[in-house]
């Protein structure tokens, strides 16, 4: 067994302590320190959080807990009932599906300057705190419009059909973009089919999806219409500010004296340039988009089984949306895993800067 | 001792405390004018938050809690980032001065001992064996539980137990020693 001689080792505590004399001049200094410290107040010493009484400092932590939970999980969940907000039904096909919708939300970003537009309809207004809004308001609306029908003709007037829509877009300063059908014959017992991709003005859209509905028996009909204003108007703001960048290293240029800030300079110009051809390229391609709408148009003959997807019904339904529900928990379990870990590393932050200040504090005295 | 924020009984603290803070700062720092600095740190903060002292709680306990808080301190921030100052005398060299041939060696190995111990456990044998506070008094002192004091002050008796001038061997000395291991 090994022991510990406690007696000795306070002797010689005691010994090795006691070996010098204290002098009385150390002592009259904390004295005299004391004296002048007298009035002064210890708690301007003491950190505000720590002055508070306990159920005030564990209220202002759990505001402090909600507010970062909040921060966090706010845009998360504005991103996940975004789309289905502004979603709006406007037409039913013939089958009874919902086949449209004609305002649709659009959400964009400013490199630098958060940007949000919404609109709900042609007639709404954008909603405030947007860099884009006022530029958006002053600009007319940027409508692109998309759809698609499916059309029974009779036996044998495919081509015919073709024709006449071709003849509906050019009618209203449209034009076919593109065509395609296959003729079917009586040995093989093949039907004819064809679809042709037309573009006319957005105005006339509408129009042109109703005259398309009378040449034939419509057995779908799916139209969408996107506001991209609020895109539009950032591109152009990006566009602007880098033409504004460009001119400044222009004018940077004309001093530049040597030849590596002449290139440094080039180099900077040839990366605004090539952003601007991008951004000039991305709002020619929306201004084609918002200026036709495209509409395609898919033929059948009658008697012809349609390629349109009948809506499932019973246990089929049920066991198809069964595995959409779950596919979609798991895409939110994934996309929440993110933020999620954001906030418990948050939270392990908090608490540890808690304690060290809990501990800090305590120390002080 | 009550707490008292009367100037009277800040005066009464340094007659009373003051002297042997400074020798148990001494203990754990094992420098003389690092812990009269401390000590001079400890007691005008002391005297500073004085406020918060719990009226009815004995005095002692809790300056000597902020008497270990500011040599922790030290030895964290200040002294780990410094040579020793020269001009003080360290316990080896106090050891060193004694006349007696034996008790030199002793005290020099006990302060090896002590030296060698972390700061954490040097100041629970302190506070100990020099100060003569109880386990309870220890824990207000470090602001750690009583088990936390035992088990510290348990791992410093077996460390000093390596050094031959401290370890007692057998049952004979029961009255002085503390069975530590089996």
């Amino acid at each position: 067994m090994t022991m510990i001689d406690e007696g000795r080792l306070r002797d010689v505590l005691r010994e090795a302590a006691d070996s010098f004399e204290i002098s009385e001049e150390a002592i009259d200094g904390v004295r005299t320190q004391a004296q002048a410290s007298k009035n002064e107040s210890w708690l301007s010493h003491v950190p505000v959080l720590a002055r508070l009484p306990g159920s005030a400092r564990g209220l202002l932590t759990a505001a402090a807990l909600v507010l970062i939970v909040g921060a966090i999980s706010l845009p998360l969940l504005r991103s996940e009932g975004g789309p289905s907000q502004s979603a709006s039904p406007a037409h039913r096909s013939s089958s009874g599906q919902v086949v449209s919708g004609t305002a649709l939300k659009t959400a964009t970003s400013l490199k630098g300057l958060p940007t949000t537009l919404t609109l709900t309809g042609s007639g709404e207004t954008p909603r405030p705190g947007t860099s884009s809004t006022s530029a958006a308001a002053s600009l007319a609306p940027k409508i692109e419009s998309t759809g698609s029908v499916h059309l029974m003709v009779g036996q044998g007037k495919v081509s015919s059909a073709l024709a006449t829509l071709g003849d509906l877009a050019i009618r209203d300063g449209g034009f076919v973009l593109s065509t395609q059908a296959t003729e079917g014959t009586r040995v093989t017992k093949s039907f004819s089919n064809g679809s042709i991709v037309l573009q006319v003005p957005q105005h006339f859209f509408a129009s042109l999806v109703a005259q398309v509905q009378r040449v034939g028996r419509a057995t779908s009909i799916v139209t969408s219409s996107n506001d991209v204003t609020g895109q539009y108007v950032d591109f152009e703001a990006q566009l602007k500010a880098l033409d504004a960048s460009r001119g400044q290293y222009l004018a940077i240029m004309t001093r530049a004296t040597t030849i590596g800030g002449i290139l440094a300079v080039q180099n900077q110009l040839d990366t605004i340039e090539s952003e601007m051809e991008q951004l000039q390229g991305q709002i020619n391609v929306l201004d084609n988009e918002t200026t036709y709408g495209a509409l395609t148009v898919s033929l059948a003959e009658a008697g012809q089984q349609s390629h349109v997807v009948t809506p499932r019904s019973g246990l089929a339904k049920a066991w198809h949306d069964a595995i959409a529900g779950f596919v979609h928990g798991f895409e939110w379990l994934i996309r929440i895993s993110g933020p999620a870990l954001f906030a418990v590393l948050c939270l392990g932050v908090l608490l540890a800067l808690g304690r060290l200040v809990w501990r800090a504090t305590r120390r002080r005295i | 001792m009550e707490g008292s924020t009367d100037v009277n009984d800040f005066e009464a603290w340094l007659q009373e405390c003051y002297p042997q803070s400074v020798r148990t700062a001494y203990l754990i720092l094992g420098n003389r004018l690092d812990s009269e600095d401390a000590v001079q740190e400890a007691f005008l903060r002391a005297w500073k938050f004085r406020d918060s002292l719990v009226k009815e709680s004995s005095i002692r306990p809790w300056l000597y809690r902020v008497v270990v808080n500011t040599c922790t301190s030290k030895l964290r921030q200040e002294i780990p980032h410094r040579d020793r100052r020269s001009g003080g005398e360290t316990l080896a060299d106090v050891a060193a001065n004694d006349d007696f041939a034996g008790r030199i060696a002793l005290s020099h190995d006990v302060m090896s001992a002590l030296n060698d111990l972390a700061a954490h456990l040097r100041i629970v044998v302190v506070l100990r064996y020099y100060a003569d506070l109880s386990e309870r008094e220890i824990a207000i002192a470090i602001d750690r539980k009583p088990g936390t004091v035992k088990s510290r002050l348990n791992e410093a008796r077996r460390r000093l137990a390596e050094h031959p001038a401290l370890r007692s061997e057998g049952p004979g000395d029961s009255t002085s020693s503390e069975e530590i291991s089996a």
